[in-house]
């Protein structure tokens, strides 16, 4: 049979070619053989129509039956097992199955009351069971109370917890600035530290350069000296000196010592005896070792020859001052003090500008000689030494100074005080100083060693001193006025004072002390006469200008010279007590002190300005 | 089309009434009573015999009970043929219903195998389904098929599932459109005075020339004996499901569409019923 090629698939099938041959119907199950004429669909239509009949044979005249009989098998076998139940008893008793089955009517109600006790039993167990069960249920809710309460403490920790982290947080900010700053100023410090570095080099530097120059300086000067020295002992060799035995001129002395040993010798000794003490060595020893040792001894501080040969002059008398010579601007700052020097027309004037020059009077004109230089501060009190070959002075810087005359540099510097310096004198006994210093001590120096040799503590800043033989007298601030033994450096005697002694003078013939009092006042006393006579000088118009205003005794001890305030120079006299004499005019401001010439002839005063004004009586 | 559906739906609810019978020299508590049931036509002893089993095990004694077995006139009926191609073989022209008798002693182990539980048949199963589709497809969709495809085939047969199996098994019965059919078809050709079993060979649906082989060639290759010569009444029948196709019917229809659940085409030849 021809069939065209169909793909069978389940169950989309695509068209089946119908052949238009027609479908021939068979009755039984004969089959015809061979094929020819058949439609592709007869075939199957036979195997349907087979089928079909075959169910309906087979399968569907027997399911009803089949079913039914089923169940009624089902409900027999039922029956029969209940009924076998029954027929488990004895079965051969027919007649008493009444009795059996009230037999089995009691044993089903035992049963029944068993069960029943049962369920009371089970009940019971029940009831129990609900009642762990709610307890558990009573825990559960408590233990999730604590939880709750536990979470919220952790809650509340945690809150805690980042507060403090904020709060580190700031912290570590501030310290990060803090941390900050201080690094910006240890670079500053750094920085500083290598500017001072560097204004130390500087410095240093500026100081090598100064003393290079002090050096220099110096060895120029030595070397003039040197130079100096060369030349006049050349001249001195070949030329002749002659000694003039003037007491007021002052001799020219030339610094050579060698020709003049003998003759000034002689004249002098008994001038100089006044004022050594017996604990002078003997000249005549000493001239000769003097000659074994001369070279060496050229430039020593304490050549004895100098001072041996110290003529010291008597005044005769002092002419009052009249007028001005010559008003001079002296220093640029204020003058603290002026002294004539006691062997020639020298004068010395020192002040803030921590020079101390040196004039020289003559023709009635002060004419600039030297400058001393050396103190690094204000001078406050000029003394010579009685050959006026040394100048002394106390100064601002704690420390009091010695000059050779010609030297411009100090030779000594006597340091020791703690505060200013005073007043600086000569002891009556050479190559001693006493120094007073507002630090209330007196310091005694020895200047052959250049150091301290007594300290004498006074209850008082000490404001000013002179020597007499013997004694050194001090002025205070507390009122009095002390007087001390020079060799047992122990106060003798209490003088009081009308008010803060601001200077001392001693007469020339020591026996009258003036000192001159912050209350304007002027006191004169008697040193010999244990009595303490005293005498007082006012004037009117008088003030004293400052602490440290100075008074003087005139050569002669007949008048006494103050500065006042007020730019006047006052002179009393002695004799009467009486002002003598008052010259205004020249100074415009107060006069803090004043000095008169060893000859009498002339008074210098100066003033807080830097003017200094010689007057005299022509 | 609509046609082949319901062949395909016939042949699967194809049913046997059937009477079991509890063997007289069994032991009994008390008179069994027969057990009727509606047997499938496609699917195995075993698995369709359950309430047959507990019917007669109620009257039983526990002891007395071993492995169940069928016999039908004589002759133990081999659990692995379908139900379908046992009463086309032993009864088909006899009265309905088919009278089957229960044994529990003395297995034949001689003539039948022995079936502990439905695995066995599950096995069994499952390999003629392999062996079918190695003679369509060289197995390979069957291969392709997953183990859940099997499964369901396998569920579909044990539960009666129409839809379930066929939704499975309409892949085993497609061939590409080139071939014209499958390679091979599978098929069984059961006789009832044979020393063989059964007869089974390669044959292929369409002829090298192009023909498409009908029932008809197959017979006459397979078992020249059963087509009757020409001009002689018809001595064999030759059944499949209970019907006798026509001779010309292609044989790749009736492979696809009349095969059993295994994928095999049983075919039973059987004498024609004298009456």
């Amino acid at each position: 049979m021809n069939q065209p090629g169909l793909r069978a698939s389940w169950p989309t099938r695509p068209a089946v070619l119908t052949d238009p041959a027609g479908v021939s119907e068979r009755s039984g199950r004969v089959l015809a053989p061979g094929g020819g004429g058949r439609s592709a669909e007869s075939w199957k239509k036979d195997i349907v129509r087979q089928l079909k009949h075959r169910d309906l044979s087979q399968h569907a005249m027997f399911q009803d039956l089949i079913r039914f009989y089923t169940q009624l098998l089902e409900k027999t076998s039922l029956a029969k097992g209940i009924l076998s139940c029954s027929v488990r008893r004895p079965s051969s008793d027919s007649s008493s199955s009444v009795s059996s089955l009230l037999q089995r009517n009691n044993q089903l109600k035992k049963t029944t009351g068993e069960l029943a006790y049962q369920v009371v039993e089970l009940q019971q167990q029940i009831k129990i069971k609900e009642c762990v069960l709610e307890e558990q249920h009573a825990r559960l809710s408590e233990e999730e109370r604590r939880l709750a309460g536990v979470l919220d403490a952790r809650q509340e920790l945690q809150e805690r917890v980042g507060q403090v982290q904020e709060k580190n947080g700031a912290l570590k900010m501030e310290y990060d600035v803090l941390l900050e700053r201080q690094r910006e100023a240890e670079t500053r410090l750094r920085e500083e530290k290598v500017k001072e570095g560097h204004l130390l080099e500087d410095m240093i530097h500026l100081k090598k350069q100064a003393a290079a120059r002090m050096n220099s300086r110096n060895e120029r000067r030595s070397r003039a000296r040197q130079a100096n020295l060369q030349k006049e002992l050349q001249t001195a060799a070949r030329s002749k000196v002659t000694v003039d035995s003037s007491s007021s001129a002052p001799t020219s002395r030339s610094t050579s010592p060698k020709k003049e040993n003998h003759d000034p010798e002689s004249t002098e000794k008994p001038h100089t005896r006044l004022f050594r003490s017996a604990s002078a060595t003997s000249p005549r020893i000493l001239n000769s070792i003097r000659e074994l040792f001369e070279k060496r001894r050229g430039h020593s501080v304490c050549s004895l020859e100098e001072d041996l040969m110290c003529p010291v002059g008597i005044c005769v008398s002092a002419r009052v001052p009249v007028r001005a010579r010559q008003a001079l601007e002296a220093h640029e700052q204020g003058i603290n003090a002026v002294r004539f020097s006691s062997s020639s027309d020298l004068l010395a004037t020192g002040g803030t500008d921590r020079v101390i020059k040196l004039w020289e009077v003559r023709a009635g004109s002060l004419t600039h000689r030297a400058t001393l230089e050396g103190s690094t501060e204000g001078v406050t009190c000029i003394d010579f030494n009685p050959t006026g070959l040394k100048i002394l002075a106390a100064s601002y810087d704690k420390s009091a100074l010695l000059w050779q005359r010609d030297e411009s540099v100090p030779k000594l510097t006597l340091t020791g005080h703690s505060r200013k310096v005073t007043a600086a004198r000569f002891s009556s006994l050479p190559h001693q100083v006493v120094t007073g210093s507002a630090d209330r001590t007196i310091r005694l120096w020895d200047l052959h060693r250049a150091a301290c040799v007594q300290v004498a503590d006074v209850p008082s800043y000490c404001s000013d001193l002179v020597c007499s033989e013997n004694s050194i007298i001090s002025g205070h601030y507390d009122c009095k006025i002390r007087v001390w033994d020079t060799r047992t450096v122990s106060c003798v005697q209490e003088l009081p004072a009308q008010g803060k002694v601001t200077s001392l003078d001693i007469s020339s013939d020591h026996r009258q002390l003036l000192s001159c009092c912050r209350d304007d006042c002027l006191q004169l006393v008697d040193l010999r006469r244990w009595s303490n006579d005293r005498m007082c000088f006012r004037a009117e118009g008088f003030k004293c200008g400052s602490d440290s205003t100075k008074a003087v005794i005139s050569p002669d001890g007949c008048f006494l010279a103050a500065g006042s305030a007020d730019g006047a120079v006052y002179i009393w006299n002695f004799s009467t007590g009486k002002l003598e004499t008052r010259l205004p005019d020249q100074h415009s401001s107060s006069i803090s002190a004043v000095s008169w010439s060893l000859s009498g002839e002339h008074v210098v005063s100066v003033d807080k300005r830097g003017l200094a004004v010689l007057w005299s009586d022509i | 089309m609509a046609d082949d559906k319901d062949v395909l739906r016939d042949v699967w609810f194809g049913r046997i009434p059937t009477s079991f019978t509890l063997n007289q020299d069994e032991v009994t508590e008390r008179e069994a009573e027969p057990y009727y049931l509606l047997l499938p036509r496609v699917s195995y002893l075993t698995l369709v015999t359950d309430k047959v089993k507990k019917h007669f095990l109620k009257v039983m004694r526990a002891e007395d009970v071993e492995e169940m077995w069928f016999e039908y006139e004589g002759t133990p009926l081999k659990w692995h043929y379908p139900i379908g191609v046992l009463f086309d073989l032993h009864a088909s022209n006899t009265v309905l219903p088919w009278s089957i008798t229960v044994h529990f002693k003395n297995f034949p182990d001689s003539d039948l195998l022995h079936c502990p539980s439905s695995s066995v048949v599950e096995a069994h199963f499952m390999s003629s389904i392999k062996e079918a589709d190695a003679l369509k497809h060289k197995s390979q969709v069957v291969n392709d098929m997953q183990k859940k495809d099997h499964k369901q085939l396998w569920m579909g047969l044990q539960n009666d599932k129409f839809d379930q199996f066929w939704a499975m098994n309409r892949k085993l019965m497609e061939y590409p459109t080139e071939e014209g059919g499958f390679r091979y078809i599978p098929f069984r050709i059961y006789q009832t005075m044979s020393d063989r079993p059964f007869i089974q060979r390669l044959f292929r649906p369409v002829s090298p020339e192009g023909n498409v082989h009908t029932l008809g060639d197959l017979m006459k290759e397979m078992d020249p004996a059963a087509l009757p010569n020409d001009g002689e009444p018809k001595r064999y029948q030759v059944v499949i499901h209970g019907i006798e196709p026509l001779l010309e019917t292609p044989l790749q229809w009736l492979s696809e569409h009349l095969s059993h659940p295994d994928n095999f085409l049983h075919i039973c030849v059987i004498p024609t019923p004298t009456d």
